[in-house]
Order: structure tokens, then sequence, then C-alpha cells
């Protein structure tokens, strides 16, 4: 078994060293847009938040992801201008987006219960 | 894709790529302020933010590949990466983009003359609804022939089925301005000629029906009407005129008279024909002869009016006459045939043989190119197989490989096209013997088909390339033994059938070629029945009001003759009205009939009339075979004599002879006498070669004095040196008449079989590159087999194979590629035989001749691989076995 401790404290970058999470990360932007909608910077800082800082979005993985998303109609995006009257690229999540989401999120409760599952069984 | 969707894709990439770069820019700004928040200086804070986030610029590259017009930026990428690939290898890019570019010029400035002769409707309004029309006569043997001025008014009132019909004449004038005297070609032409082609003047106007009305001419084709007007072409009001649009209402001098200018057509207006300089009005007096036809008419259908419908009513028409007139008329019917087709003739039987020619000339240069793509592709087998493995798609390779043989097959594309303009303006000056020639240019039509021809060449030369080349495995590429096991023998490779193609098609063009050139030596051979040679031939058009008087013209051509005759170097002189292969002067044929022959018998024969000067058959070599020539007893008070040519006494008279014997000529309005038969001389070839002996009478000049006379003067040396001379002595005896020409008869016989010697000329240019490519890409293929064998032949004569093993080898090799070429170019020829067989002269398509070229193909294809096999022989066991 690796020896290695567990070093939850030094955040993962989501594409490099987490595969699995960067496989799922168009569900979390979808789950954060579903709660609100955001700006690309935003949707980052909510993942790293949501997951304690665990898990640390870079441009690489987040920008490319998006674009997917919103070329398959699962988001919308739209430029706004903010308070401080700079132009922000604001995403929101579509009705597809939503139906994927609630699927997409289903399965991962399933196989993630089973995998922990399996890894607690001693 | 069009272009302009590829323009807007393109502009909509750029937009949406400024928007990620923005917004990827907002979002690294407020990481910054995040972090200075929390207490970083702000460089401090750019850094970190950079460790963690990433580079923004890749992010972007990445975002714009994967957006719309990614795959454009892709091509742009590829054509740059293909462009950087190929520049490295010079003597490659210009060997190959030398090859296509004599593809693609020939076979671009070859369509653009069969699109202009062939496939292009008259540069006139509707022309498809222009019609020429002929008397035909199919009891006396005469399919095609001009119409009769006396008819024309009558096909004029009674047919409902033209909207127009026009007659016209072509013959040479004498035009003078200031003291400058030329001959020029006029066309008379009757009422409606300019409305029935649906072209107005430039400049004034057309005739007016009252201009035409009095423009009459007498027997002698001479302007007699009075106040004469005419009408000036566009190249001799720019060249004489300098473009002066005061010219209408000036004066100039045309045989002596002077006619007034009313208009100028336009450029391009080449009817009736091209190098038509003046149009003069020509009205009829209702006294026109029925039975002279020597008018061109052209009509217009009427509206609804089918081309056999007009026909009909024509021939209903002719009918009705044959049985007013029956004199003139009887057995005399029409026939219509498009304009455009009597224009072109046959000569887009030729133009399309050529271009199926040229066809496989473009097909042997991208087989060529192919080839060394190959053989180039595989010493960057190993690129590819490292690209292959480092993930790059099999159609992103095959796109790369296209890329480079699309910026070889633009460029020589590009400098084809250059070719084919040089080369279509040579067409359009050349006296080639085609038709529409001067319409001949470069046009979008000519640069659509130069650039199919390269989207064509870029795939037939660049899939084979890139096919092979993305087909490798990577593992055994990249282990780094040369994955090159020999193969078995028999099959052919990919190269080896480029090969075999490239020498199957020149073995079809050699074919070809040397068909032509067979058929050309036969045109050249056959005996015209005169001597071409050291002759020198002027035509005259003495004109009316100097020489209309009794006997004057007589007198002018026995002094002219007496004077050419005493000039040095001169052997003989002569003229005749028509003299064979000169392409003016009056050329007819009337009834003729043996005195006392019944009547019914009369419009049985007709002959061809030439009026000649008793030293015409020395000058041009005729051979008199029975009786004799005219001389001094032929004179103006002596007997009417005649003399016959060989085939018309023959039939005539076949059982005996006919000198002694009374021939008569109906002359029309000039009389119908017998005239006393004193020779027969041999026939000759009137057309040139390809034309068939006709049936002519010879009269003497001095019994029948014509203003038209081509004098001709034989030469003891070169003919062309005696034209200055020739030009003084014309000029010395009356300078207002200069000659219509000067021209050695050798020429002017070769012009009549012009077309036959630029065809076999083109051809043979043809067979020869796509030979030299076809044994380039032998030599190719063989040295680089032995490169890739090396190893194994080293191997071999380690072991002990002498050199004749290797050199067996190598020539098996050649050998196959060659027989199966003959094979396949044999299959290809006869394939093709019937596209030639119509171009053939007394030459069929099964003749020897092509056996031996192609016999000599095969040899050549055999020698050029002696120099591979000479370098597989030399191949250095030792140093093979230690490299390996």
């Amino acid at each position: 078994m690796d020896k290695r401790p567990a070093r939850a404290y030094v955040p993962i970058d989501i594409d490099r060293r987490a595969p699995l999470a960067a496989e799922k990360l168009d569900l979390l932007i979808l789950k954060t847009l579903a709660l609100r909608s955001e700006h690309g910077y935003g949707i980052g800082q909510r993942i790293e938040q949501m997951s304690r800082g665990v898990f640390k979005v870079t441009l690489g993985s987040l920008y490319p992801a998006l674009q997917r998303l919103e070329k398959d109609g699962l988001i919308g995006a739209e430029w706004t201008t903010s308070e401080n009257n700079r132009r922000a690229r604001v995403y929101r999540i579509t009705a597809a987006g939503r139906k994927r989401l609630a699927r997409e999120q289903e399965d991962w409760e399933r196989v993630s219960a089973a995998v922990t599952r399996i890894l607690k069984t001693t | 894709m069009s272009p302009l969707r590829w323009w807007n894709d393109l502009r909509h990439a750029r937009r949406l790529d400024r928007q990620s770069r923005e917004e990827l820019a907002h979002h690294v700004e407020l990481a910054v302020a995040e972090k200075v928040r929390s207490g970083l200086c702000e460089v401090e804070a750019r850094r970190e933010v950079r460790l963690e986030l990433g580079s923004p610029d890749a992010v972007r590259e990445t975002l714009s590949d994967a957006r719309v017009g990614a795959r454009l930026d892709a091509l742009g990428r590829d054509l740059a990466y293909a462009w950087r690939t190929l520049r490295q290898r010079p003597a490659f890019l210009a060997a190959c983009v030398l090859t296509i570019a004599l593809g693609v010029g020939s076979s671009t400035a070859l369509f653009a003359v069969l699109d202009a002769v062939v496939l292009k409707p008259l540069p006139l309004p509707e022309p498809d609804r222009l019609v020429r029309i002929h008397d035909t006569n199919p009891a006396a043997g005469v399919m095609r022939a001009g119409v009769a001025s006396g008819n024309l008014a009558d096909w004029r009132q009674r047919t409902r089925a033209l909207r127009g019909l026009a007659g016209h004449y072509t013959m040479g004038r004498t035009l003078t301005l200031g003291t400058d005297s030329e001959v020029v070609l006029t066309a008379q032409v009757t009422e409606d000629f300019f409305s029935v082609l649906g072209v107005p003047a430039l400049l004034g106007h057309t005739f007016t029906p009252e201009e035409t009305a009095a423009g009459l001419f007498n027997n002698a084709a001479a302007p007699v009407g009075a106040d004469p007007v005419l009408v000036l072409s566009h190249a001799l009001w720019l060249r004489r005129f300098g473009g002066d649009a005061g010219v209408v209402g000036r004066t100039v001098s045309l045989e002596r008279r002077p006619f007034r200018v009313v208009g100028v057509m336009p450029a391009g207006f080449a009817m009736p024909e091209p190098g038509v300089a003046v149009y003069l009005p020509w009205g009829f007096s209702g006294k026109e002869p029925r039975d002279q036809h020597y008018v061109k008419a052209v009509a217009r259908l009427a509206p609804g009016v089918s081309l056999p419908q007009a026909q009909d009513d024509l021939r209903r028409i002719a009918a009705a006459l044959a049985g007013e007139h029956p004199g003139t008329n009887a057995g005399w019917s029409v026939t219509l045939v498009p304009l455009r087709e009597d224009l072109v003739g046959d000569a887009g039987r030729t133009l399309v043989a050529l271009l199926a020619a040229v066809g496989l000339v473009l097909l042997v240069a991208c087989a060529n190119v192919a080839l060394l793509s190959l053989a180039r592709g595989l010493e960057r087998e190993h690129e590819a197989l490292v690209r292959l493995a480092l993930g790059a798609s099999r159609g992103r390779l095959v796109r790369q490989f296209l890329m480079e043989s699309l910026v070889v097959c633009a460029l020589g594309g590009a400098l084809g096209a250059l070719f084919a303009f040089a080369g279509t303006a040579l067409v359009a000056r050349s006296e080639a013997g085609l038709p529409r020639a001067h319409e001949v240019a470069m046009d979008w039509r000519a640069l659509a088909f130069a650039c199919a021809a390269v989207a064509a060449a870029t795939h037939v030369s660049g899939l084979p390339a890139a096919w092979r080349l993305s087909g490798g495995l990577p593992a055994a590429g990249l282990a780094g033994t040369p994955a090159r096991v020999a193969r078995g023998g028999s099959r052919l490779s990919l190269r080896d059938g480029l090969v075999v193609a490239e020498v199957a098609m020149a073995v079809a063009l050699v074919a070809g070629a040397s068909l032509l050139l067979r058929s050309y030596r036969r045109l050249q051979a056959v005996d015209p029945g005169f001597d071409a040679s050291h002759v020198l031939v002027a035509p005259l058009f003495l004109d009316m009001e100097g020489y209309g008087g009794k006997g004057r013209s007589r007198t002018y051509y026995a002094q002219l003759v007496e004077r050419l005759e005493a000039l040095p170097g001169v052997v003989a002189a002569g003229g005749a009205t028509a003299l064979p292969s000169s392409p003016v002067g009056p050329d007819f044929d009337r009834p003729i009939w043996p005195d006392g022959a019944p009547e019914n018998e009369h419009a049985r024969w007709r002959a061809w009339v030439r009026v000649i000067t008793p030293r015409y058959f020395e000058t041009l070599g005729m051979r008199v075979v029975d009786g004799r020539g005219f001389d001094g007893r032929d004179g103006p008070d002596g007997a009417l004599t005649v003399i016959l040519s060989r085939g018309l006494a023959r039939t005539l008279w076949p059982d005996g002879r006919a000198i002694g014997r009374r021939l008569v000529v109906d002359y029309s309005t000039a009389g119908t006498y017998p005239y006393d038969v004193v020779g027969v001389v041999d026939d000759v070839r009137f057309g040139g070669p390809r034309q068939p002996p006709r049936l002519e009478i010879y009269l003497p000049h001095a019994q029948k004095p014509y203003l038209v006379m081509n004098m001709a003067v034989r030469a003891a040396g070169d003919p062309r040196h005696l034209a200055p001379a020739v030009r003084a002595a014309l000029h010395e005896l009356d300078p207002t008449m200069p000659p219509h020409s000067l021209h050695a008869l050798d020429d002017l016989l070769g012009a009549t079989y012009a077309r036959d010697r630029q065809t076999m000329r083109v051809l043979s240019a043809f067979a020869v590159t796509a030979a030299l490519l076809a044994l380039l890409g032998i030599h190719g293929i063989l040295t680089h087999r032995v490169r890739e064998r090396t190893r194994e032949i080293g191997i071999r004569m380690a072991v002990g194979a002498d050199r004749s093993r290797v050199l067996a080898w190598v020539g098996r090799y050649a050998l196959r590629l060659v027989l199966w070429g003959v094979g396949a170019g044999l299959l290809l020829s006869a394939a093709s035989a019937r596209l030639l067989s119509g171009l053939l002269f007394e030459t069929g398509v099964l003749d020897a001749a092509p056996a031996l070229a192609i016999a000599g193909l095969a040899v050549l294809g055999l020698v050029v691989s002696l120099h591979p096999a000479w370098r597989a022989t030399r191949v250095d066991a030792a140093e093979v076995l230690r490299a390996g």
C-alpha cells in the first residue's frame, strides 16, 4: 500500500494531481453555477472554498471546460459590466445543464458511495 | 468552402480570441487583487498567481484551437510548415514546380484555344440563330457552294422563315491615302448585312438603303455606283487614321475612286472574316446571274423557326425557282448550316484530340511529382512515424502531405498560367490555319480551368505519398532498424504502378505523335502537280478605273511579264487568275460540255476556270502531258483555245485524245462559245495536298483579259531575295498598283496544311515531354530501389553473388516496368484511336509507324536503367557489413 501520509492541507491542482476530480470538473462547475451565476474567477473561487481548499482550479482546466459546456448548451454566458466598471463574462446554468447535473450527481453519489464502501471494508 | 465564409469565420475567430484574452486577464487581475489584499506586494502576487493558475496565453491558444476557426488556423500552419519543409529542398521543389507548370500551362493554353474556337458562341447577338446558306447540286457533285446573287432577292421576298438574309463577297482592293497605296481586304455586303449580324457601327452609321441601292458593281466586281461610300474596320481605322473620331465624312481613294467614309465598325467585329478592312455597300440591279455561285450568304432565323424548318422553306423556294428558270437553276437546291459550324469547320476535332493528349501530359507530370514525393517520403518516413507516435492523427498527416503537394501545384499552376498567357498570345497572332484564332485569349474561364487542373494535380500528385506515409507503423519505424525487408518480386507496388502508368501514357502519346508524323510526311510527299520551290507569288488587283478599257490589262500584264523576265535571277514569269495555294484571286467554276453534246448533258460537268499568261506552266513547273501550252498563236485575234487538266480530259474523252476536240464553256453573261482544245496539263492539287485535284480549264489571258492576276516568278535561287526587285518592277510600271502581298509559293503551299503541321508539332512536343518524364520516372524508381536494397545487395555479394546477378535483378525490374507500360500504353492508344483517325491523311490508325517509336521508347527505358544498375554493382559489401 501507499505509505505516504495524506496531505489534505496541500491544495490539489485539479488537472494534474486529481484526474478523477478533473473528469468531474464539469460536474463541479455545473453545481457551482446551479447555486449562483458567476464569472470564471468566481467559479474557481467557489470550487476552492467549497472543497475547503483541497481543489485548486487552474486557468488551463477551467476555461476549456467552460468552453465545452457552453458548446454543449449546458451553460450560457454573457458579458456584463461589474461595479468597478470592468467587463466580465458571467456564466449561468441552462435547463439542460440542470438536468445533466441532477443525473451526474446521482451517478457520482452511487459510485463514490460504492468506492468508499469498498475502501472501508476491512 | 467559399472565400466569403472562410473570411467570416476567420474574423469571428479573431473576435472570440480577443474576448478570451480579456476574460483571462480579468481572472488574473482578480486573483492578484485577492493576494494583494492578503498582504503580498504586487510583484510577488503576480508571480504566485502565475504559478498557481498557469499561463493565460497557453490557455488562450487551447481555447482558440478548439473553436470553429481552428481548422483554418491549422490550415495556415500546415501551409507554413509545408513551405518551410519544401524550401529546405530547393532542387526538389524546382523540379516539381517546373513539371507541374509544364502540364498545367500547356493544358490551360489548349483549353483557352478550344474554348475560344469551339465552345464559346460567336461574339454576336443571339449567335445561335445565325445560319450560313449554301447552294447545292448533288447531281453535279456540288455539296456546298456559294449562292448565286440572282437568287438572293427572290429568297428574301418569298421566305418568312428568315428574319434577314444578306450576301457578301470579299476581295482585295487598292486603298490609297495620300501617295501611299496598299491592297486591303474588302467585303462588299448587301442590304441587311449588319442588321442580320446585329452589330451597329461604332462611329457614324452602317449603310442606309439608299447607299446600298447606289452601290453597284460591274462584271469585274469593280464599284461603279455614284457617290460611293464605305465603312472602315476598327483595325484599319486605328492603323491608318490613328483612331481619329473625325474620320467619318472624310474621303479616301479606293481603286482610284473617291469614297466617303460613313462609319467605323467596333473592335472585335470579325465578319465575314478576320482581316476585312473595308466594307462596301452592294446593291443589286436585278440583272444578277442565277448561275454564278460565288456569293456567301448569312441569315438570321425568324423567331420560333428552327433550322430544318427554314431549310425546308428555302428548298421549296429553290424548287420553284428551278421551275421558273430551268436554264440556270435546274438541279440546284440549298443547305443551311449553323454559322458557327460553318466558320469553325472541323477544327474542333483537332483541338479535342490535342486536349486529350495534353491531359495525358498533365497526368504524367502529376505521376512524376507523386513519384518524387514518394521517394522523398521514404526519407521522411522517420518524421512521419515520430509524429504518428506522438499522437498526430493519420488524417492530419495526410493533410500535411497534401498541403506540400498543394504548395507545389499552386506554384506550378501560377507559373503554368504565365506559360499559358504567352502560349495563347502566340496562337492569337500565329497563322496556324485555325478559325477564330483572333478570339483566343486567357480569360477567367481559362483561369478557372487552370485552378481545376491545379486542384486535380494536387490530389493526383499528393495522395499516393500521403497514403503511403500515413499507413506506417510507428513501432517498426522507431525501433531504429531499417524496416525495409526485401519484398517478394512479382507484385507491383504503388510506385511501380505510377511508373507503369507514366510509361503507358507516354507510349500512347508517342504512338499518336508518330502516326501524325507519318501522316504529315505523306502530306508532304503528295505531288501537288507543280514545283513550289523557287517561286514568288504576287497577287495583283488592277482596278476598273485604270485598266477597265479594252485590252489595257492585257497590255499591262504582257509588259509586266516582259519586265519580270528581264530581272536578273528570274527563270520565268507568268500569272493566273487563281493560282494553286494562293488564297486570293477569282476562283470559280463554269458549266462545260463537249461541243455537240446533247442539251441534257450541258449541266453535267463543271470545270474551274483559270486564265493564264503564256509562260505560266513553265513558271509553276506544271507538266504539259499532251499538246502544247499557250503562246503567240493564242492572241486576241486567234481562234479561241483552251487547255484541259488531265482529269478533265479523261472525264470528257476517256477513250481518245482531247487535242483537236472542241469544248463549250458556258460563260454566262459573257457568252457561251466553243474553244479548241490545244493541250492537256497534269492535275494540280489546287487547295493543298489534302484536297483531291479538281477538273480545270485554262484560258489564255490574251483572249480573256482579267484585272486580277496572281503573278508568279520562278527564280534561280531563293525567291524571297527577288521580292525587292519584283516590287520595284511593279512600282516602275504603275506606282499606284502595289502587289497584294509577296509570298514564296512553298510557304503558301505549306499554309494549306498548316494545321496538320501545327497539330503534329504540338503533339510531338507533348509526346517528347511525356517520354522524358516517363524515362525520369523509370530512372528515379530504380535508383531508389537500389538505394533501399543497398544492405541486401551488399550481404548477397558478401556471400558470393556476383555482379551479373545484381545487374540481372535491376534489368528484370526495369524490363517488367517497361513491358507493363508498353502493354497498357497499347491498350490506351487503341482506346483513343478514334480521336486521332479524323486527323490522319492516308494513314490508318493501325499503321506500322508507331511500332518503331514505341520500341525506341522501350529501349530508352532500359538504357536509363543502366545507371542505377551500375550503381547497384558498385555496392561495397564490406562497407555495408561494417555499417550494418
